[in-house]
Parts: C-alpha cells; structure tokens; sequence
C-alpha cells in the first residue's frame, strides 16, 4: 500500500512569518500534533511540533537535565510560552524535515516514523505539500487490513 | 487544480415526508446528511467526476469535524481555518407527493478576525497554486460584507477564472472584483433591481447591467426547468425535460461546478452550456446530492436543449 492511500489531504500549513502562538491556536483547534511550514509556493521548509513548542517555553537547562519537573510551577511556564509565543516559528521549526512522497510504501513511512519518533509528517510532490500522514492513520490501516 | 471557498459551510439535513404541512408530527421516509455549502457542494461534484480541488474556509464544532472527515474520505484537498464556534446545520424537508421543499437555515459561527487573517493569507497563497476559484454562499457573522470583492479581486489579478454564486450585498460586492461569471440569485435581484424577473427581456437587461460593471457570463433560473446563460457569444437558454426531474435540490451548485469544469477544459460556449445543464439535469435525477459520474453527466448532457434568444 502507498502512502498516498491512507496520508489526509490536508494542506494546514504554517508561514515562515507565523509566530508560535499562531502555532499553538492551529494545533489545538485542529487538533493536530505538528503542522508543515511552508514558502509562498508552498514549498515545505521546515516542521513545528507540540515538543518544539514546549522546548521553546521551557528554560534552556531542562534540555540537559531531560526532566521538566525541575520547572518550580507550572504558572512559570505560562509566562514563558507568551514571552516566547511573539516569536517566529522559523526560530524553533525543525528544518531538515522528514517527509515523504506520494508513492512511498506504507512500511516505510511506518518505520521511519518510529524511528525517528515522529507523529506526523508532510507528504510532498516535489517538494509541495500535498497532505500529512500521521502515525495513528498508518495504525489503523493495518488494523483494518488485518482484521480483512 | 480549482479552488473552492465556502465562508460559511454547512451540514445539510434533508428530510424526506410523505406529505409535509406546517404543525404536524411527521416519520421521515428518508434522511440525507451530507456536506454543503455551495463551494464544497462544488469539489463534491468536481470530485465524482475525477477532478481534484482544494476546498477551503471556516470550520467549526462537531459540524465542522464531520465536514473534514467526510471530505476527508473523498480524498478532497482541504485548507480550512477552524473555528471555536459551531459550523450551521442546514435543515430540508422534501415532501415526497407534492415535490416541495421546505428549508431552514443558520446563521453560522462568529468568526474573528484573527481566523479570518489567517484564512486570507493561506488564500492568497493557495491562489499561487489554482487555475480558477469557484466562491459561494452566504457570509457568517465577523466577515466584511464586501469580502468577496477583495477575493475576487485577489484571484483575478493573478489571471485566475472566478465563478461567483451567491446573493444579497455578498453578490454585489463580488461584481466589483472582476468576476468571470457570477450566478445570479433570481429573488434578490428582482428586488435590488427593482423589477420582476420572470420575463426574459427583463433577465436580459439584468445581465446586460452586470455585462457593464465587466462580468463576462451571467448566469440565472429561467422559469422552472431552464437556465438563463448571456455570454460574450450571445444569450442562450438552457432547458432540461421536466419529466425526468426527481429532486432540484443541489442542482444548482453541479450546474457551477459544470461550468468550472467546461471552462478548465476548454469547452466551447455551446458545449460549456449544454455539458453544465447536464450536471445539473444528473444532479436532479436522484435525491442524493451530487451525480454519478462524468460519463453520467455526459449522458444527461444529450438531454439538454440549447437554444439561443439574443
């Protein structure tokens, strides 16, 4: 099975110039895990997630000590994510993006998604965004195809 | 690819009743839920028959969750902003003996401006990637009034074909963007321009008014059956056999989506009529909303009788 089969075609992207708070409001209303970034073509150029997001709101020092319980409140963490939700999601995107094409099989977007821990991932056609696919959509076409 | 937009979607309920009277209790025979919205009616159709677009505007609630999974399932490109408001249900009662429907419409979600600036951006960006724009329906609340004349006007600056189907001052405001063919609303133009429009030289005079402001095809009902299509080549009429009619409900929206379709393949004036008359004739052949297939619509195209009167 491609990739295509089972990817949604949904185009919700996000703009160089979009802030992280612009990030968030897509990702809770849409309720997506991670959203593309895109050029005025619609090129893809880089990937915010939930965990850019938190690492932006985050004191740099939680990276090294890998445990956010170091964070004193979580009220801390509010006034950080407003301070750091006016900036661009150009300074937190991941750049060197994991994406895929239309025809890729199934397993290999699967096992490239576990292995590089990723929910959801940009589907191109030359370097365009045609849709997302997403780890949960992947999981239940192979339930489906086993229970058929 | 074409480029749909609908501001204000909606999930259409269609009721199905024997015989259907105001104040009584009823046991519907049938119930469709579907989609709607003139814009996504329109990539439904386009979709069934093989064609791709990208639908986009504002979705909201568990209406708006049922929208994009339905579209979702039919493998149609989507851009929506979504909303924190509830997207409208639309409500249709068929009767079934009298043929008469009845309908009941919603306001829609408040939109904010923050949604609508982000829509406008992603819309000015999807444009990059379309050939034409097919914009309709009813604005919802917190959108300018004149919105569709900056969409249009977005769109055909970039040399994009626009189709507008819509009514009230939303109609109007779209003139002023350099439309290439607008669908006229039969009620409101009569009233707006102050005359009746049931004769055809009075729906001429109003084509040639919107044929002034620049709007090249115009496009209204002609009495029950037939459509009325003055174009830079003439005025035509367009009839389909009434007999064969089962339901017009959404007959309307597969005739823009024919004619979105006939001007991205190149048809000719004639062919362009008769094969957007033909989806509308398909359309209204069976209750459920949209048609079969292109090989349908071109069937049901043989039907249609195109006469020109100007």
């Amino acid at each position: 099975m491609k990739v295509a089969d089972v990817m949604e075609r949904d185009l919700t992207a996000l703009w160089e110039d979009s802030t992280l708070l612009d990030a968030v409001e897509v990702m809770f209303s849409h309720g997506l895990s991670g959203v593309p970034v895109v050029d005025e073509d619609y090129r893809v150029i880089g990937f915010i997630s939930e965990k850019d997001v938190v690492r932006a709101a985050l004191p740099g020092y939680v990276d090294y000590l890998q445990d956010a319980l170091v964070i004193p409140d979580f009220g801390q963490f509010q006034v950080r994510l407003r301070r750091a939700g006016k900036e661009m999601v150009s300074k937190y995107m991941a750049k060197d993006v994991i994406s895929f094409q239309e025809d890729d099989s199934d397993l290999y977007v699967a096992m490239t998604m576990i292995r590089h821990n990723i929910k959801r991932a940009p589907v191109v056609r030359g370097g365009v965004l045609i849709g997302a696919v997403t780890r949960a959509a992947l999981m239940g076409r192979m339930m489906e195809e086993v229970s058929s | 690819m074409i480029l749909t937009v609908t501001l204000n979607p909606a999930v259409d309920e269609e009721y199905v009743v024997p015989e259907f009277r105001p104040g009584g209790w009823f046991r519907a025979s049938q119930v469709n839920r579907s989609p709607g919205g003139k814009g996504i009616n329109v990539s439904i159709i386009l979709k069934q028959m093989g064609v791709d677009s990208v639908a986009m505007g504002f979705l909201g609630g568990y209406n708006g969750g049922y929208i994009r999974d339905q579209l979702a399932k039919l493998g149609i490109s989507t851009s929506f902003v979504h909303l924190r408001g509830e997207t409208r249900t639309t409500t249709y009662v068929v009767d079934e003996i009298g043929r008469v429907e009845t309908g009941i419409v919603e306001a829609g979600p408040y939109v904010p401006e923050s949604a609508l600036a982000r829509f406008l951006k992603a819309y000015y960006r999807m444009l990059g990637r379309c050939s034409s724009v097919m914009i309709g329906g009813s604005l919802p609340p917190g959108v300018p009034q004149d919105i569709y004349r900056d969409l249009v006007h977005m769109a055909s600056v970039r040399g994009k074909d626009v189709f507008v189907d819509a009514s009230s001052g939303a109609l109007l405001s779209a003139v002023d963007g350099g439309p290439k063919v607008v669908k006229v609303d039969h009620r409101f133009m009569s009233m707006v321009m102050d005359v009746p429009l049931l004769s055809l030289d009075n729906l001429k005079s109003v084509a040639a008014k919107l044929h002034d402001e620049g709007v090249p095809w115009v496009v209204t009902s002609y009495r029950g059956y037939g459509d009325l299509f003055s174009t830079p080549e003439g005025v035509y009429i367009g009839e389909v056999p009434k007999s064969r009619v089962v339901s017009l409900f959404g007959a309307g929206d597969a005739l823009m989506a024919g004619l979105v379709l006939a001007f991205q393949e190149g048809m000719g004036t004639e062919d362009s009529i008769r094969f957007a008359m033909g989806c509308a004739l398909e359309d209204s052949l069976h209750l459920e909303k949209g048609v079969q297939s292109r090989e349908a619509v071109d069937e049901a195209a043989r039907n249609v009788k195109v006469t020109r009167v100007g």
